[in-house]
């Protein structure tokens, strides 16, 4: 032994005696992540979802001895849908809980919000809802992870498979606000790109569903599919007043997405023959392996099956447990350049990775047909899965269109 | 005892206030919570120097708010001005010039219409902020605003631990609490009680209330601006609801929970409001209804709010 070596030694030595209540505290304190999510307010089932997946994912991983030999701690905040609050939530969880990580946020200005004071604080957050901003640049940061899709994503896939699958003739109806602004932009780009044509499109306020003079001008149009982008409760009221004008019957409907939660709460006649894009429907079980095993442990635990957001959140928290393995520490510029370098990851669908040049995730997702309340199989069989649409990056802006250099 | 701690602090408030603040960030959980509690408290301030003592009833005070905070947003996060000071005082300039506008719009009406215009006006700038999205950020809120230091001649501090910026806030929210007591204690000020007790009768004695209200109503704006203003700082993002009705009827009931009409109630009823919104959102998902049920405890039973019961018993007259 060496002098240097020597001396590292007796100082580690010397530092663990003189320490050992700090040392042992800090191997036995749990690895905590703060989890603000809208638990009251419009998206509460999204979020009760997104809760589901996190406790699962926490939970499994401490069933394996947890991380670096210390438990997993999730701290759920409700944010009520606000960015103030999401803000001021997650400066309490990162000042008064300590946590080490922060994933979570539903709704695109809240995970925004909760960004910023991890981004001041150094935090590692992995969003786990849709937003194009927050992997572009100036959102963006190193520590800034995005999980869920995006509307250029989700628009790309779903209008690519719409225009090859239903009809080149297209109508838009999307609520005026930044979300559907920027779904509408990226269908009308997509479905123009493969030789399709956008004969109209009708803006209406979000969270003010009234469509009875705007029905007859669509129908007039004769388009071959009708895009509905109207989130929520606007999806309902918008629906039962096609129905009413007999328009399921006259062309292919098509939302961006579908949510499980909300056919179940509408019923099934309601969504019946209405395709839609969804990053996750627990039905693909049939042909996904690693989907099988997940869809029996959730639904043994909870009662229910996942849907897309829950899965979000399950995922988010074991990248967060992958990432500190890796690491062999809970630093969060640790933790998020092993990320980076083991982009890699199949939590329960299949191979996703991030593209390390903006921390995005690239994953599967289907499309689905909501099937008539007569063919519902069991308590929650809503959809048919129509077709698989592998990752692809090709379906994100490039890096260099996101503002990364 | 109690007694003679409310004499005292009636008779100096402002000392009140500088020695309670000063320690406040170390009797609840976290720093960041007496940073919130402070900016609200002053938010409230500027509503009850309007409705409290002038006997204003605004339901749109969002809007100063919300000018205030996107001033001071703007200024630092678009036009990139690199001083804290700049920022800030376009927030206040912002937040004035709207209160000087509205104000005198809204002033050619009386009671509820005087209500209904102010709420008219705030969801009227609410629909401006949401539209220009290339100032405001629409709904996605206005991001990217530095943390810059705090420059004085020869320092520069770093406001970015919570404790360092809850005595930023608590320097500034000190200055307008003096100021208020400067006012106050002015024969302006108690030209506004006058007017809040009978405005009639205040004309009768000679005052031009026209513009006394609007000058009123000009502070207010400056106070509650100055809140947005550093709400923006602290939390370097403006929601869009900054600017909506529900900040208007917060500010409402923290006033009203406090005790409207009272030196200390607006910092006290956001306080309460803030502390227990926090510390219950941890246990419960329906706290709105406790915090609702302590709200109608007090209206239906204790109109004066907790500081003006505090002050003057049950059926005592108010001491400040």
């Amino acid at each position: 032994m060496d002098r240097r070596a020597f001396l590292g030694t007796a100082t580690a030595g010397a530092a663990a005696l003189a320490l050992p209540a700090v040392l042992r505290a800090q191997s036995k304190d749990p690895v905590k992540i703060g989890f603000p999510l809208p638990l009251t307010g419009p998206f509460a089932a999204l979020a009760n979802d997104m809760q589901r997946g996190a406790t699962l994912a926490m939970e499994q991983v401490n069933a394996k001895g947890g991380v670096l030999g210390r438990k997993l701690d999730v701290l759920f905040r409700d944010d009520q849908l606000k960015p103030a609050v999401g803000a001021q939530r997650t400066k309490e969880l990162i000042e008064n809980e300590k946590v080490q990580f922060v994933v979570g946020g539903l709704a695109a200005h809240v995970q925004m919000a909760i960004n910023e004071q991890t981004k001041a604080a150094q935090v590692l957050y992995i969003s786990v809802s849709q937003s194009d901003e927050i992997s572009a640049k100036p959102d963006t940061s190193p520590l800034t992870f995005h999980e869920a899709l995006n509307p250029t994503i989700t628009g790309r896939a779903v209008g690519t498979w719409g225009v090859q699958n239903l009809g080149k003739k297209w109508w838009i109806v999307y609520a005026d606000y930044a979300w559907g602004k920027q779904i509408n932009a990226v269908f009308t780009d997509i479905v123009k790109k493969h030789a399709g044509t956008i004969l109209g499109a009708t803006p209406y306020p979000l969270g003010n569903p009234e469509f009875s003079a705007h029905l007859p001008r669509i129908q007039a149009a004769k388009p071959e599919v009708l895009l509905a982008v109207t989130p929520g409760a606007d999806g309902v009221a918008f629906t039962k007043q096609a129905i009413s004008f007999g328009m399921k019957k006259e062309m292919k409907i098509l939302a961006p997405l579908h949510f499980l939660f909300y056919a179940k709460e509408g019923g099934a006649d309601l969504f019946s023959d209405i395709y839609g894009g969804t990053s996750f429907y627990w039905e693909v079980q049939d042909t996904v392996p690693q989907a099988k095993r997940l869809v029996e442990a959730w639904t043994k635990r909870f009662g229910v099956p996942p849907d897309a957001y829950g899965l979000y959140g399950y995922s988010g928290i074991m990248e967060v447990a992958r990432g500190v393995e890796l690491a062999r520490s809970t630093d969060s510029t640790a933790v998020a350049s092993a990320l980076r370098a083991n982009p890699v990851y199949d939590h329960y669908k299949g191979k996703q990775w991030w593209r390390p040049c903006d921390n995005k995730s690239f994953q599967d997702m289907w499309i689905v047909k909501g099937v008539p309340q007569s063919k519902v199989r069991g308590e929650w069989g809503y959809y048919d899965v129509v077709s698989r649409i592998p990752a692809n990056e090709e379906l994100d802006r490039t890096c260099a269109e996101k503002g990364h250099a | 005892m109690i007694g003679r701690l409310l004499a005292w602090l009636a008779a100096h408030p402002v000392l009140g206030f500088l020695g309670f603040f000063a320690v406040f960030p170390f009797l609840v959980p976290y720093k960041a919570l007496a940073t919130q509690v402070l900016i609200f408290g002053l938010f409230a301030l500027g509503f009850n120097l309007l409705y409290g003592y002038t006997g204003l009833l605004s339901f749109g005070h969002a809007a100063y708010y919300g000018l205030g905070a996107y001033g001071t947003g703007i200024a630092l996060a678009k036009l990139k001005v690199g001083s804290l000071w700049v920022g800030l005082a376009a927030g206040l300039a912002l937040a004035v010039a709207g209160g000087v506008v509205i104000g005198f719009l809204c002033l050619r009406r009386r009671g509820i219409y005087f209500a209904m215009l102010t709420l008219a006006f705030a969801q009227l700038l609410y629909f401006i902020g949401f539209h220009l999205a290339e100032w405001t950020g629409g709904d996605d809120g206005l991001r990217g605003i530095p943390q810059l230091p705090l420059t004085l001649p020869g320092v520069a501090i770093r406001l970015n631990t919570p404790l360092a910026f809850y005595y930023f806030a608590f320097a500034l929210v000190a200055l307008a609490v003096a100021g208020l007591k400067r006012i106050l204690d002015s024969p302006f000020g108690a030209v506004l009680q006058a007017i809040r007790e009978n405005s009639d009768r205040a004309v009768a004695c000679g005052y031009d209330i026209t513009r006394v209200k609007l000058l009123s109503f000009v502070f207010s704006a400056l106070f509650t601006g100055l809140a947005g203003a550093l709400d923006a700082l602290r939390l370097t993002v403006v929601p869009i609801e900054s600017l909506y009705w529900t900040t208007s009827g917060q500010v409402v009931i923290m006033t009203l929970l406090g005790g409207a009409g009272t030196f200390f109630g607006p910092f006290v009823g956001a306080a309460t409001f803030l502390v227990l919104e926090d510390r219950l959102s941890l246990f419960i998902e329906s706290w709105p209804l406790v915090i609702g049920a302590i709200f109608m405890v007090f209206v239906l039973f204790l109109p004066r709010g907790i500081w003006g019961t505090l002050q003057g018993g049950l059926h005592g007259r108010p001491r400040a």
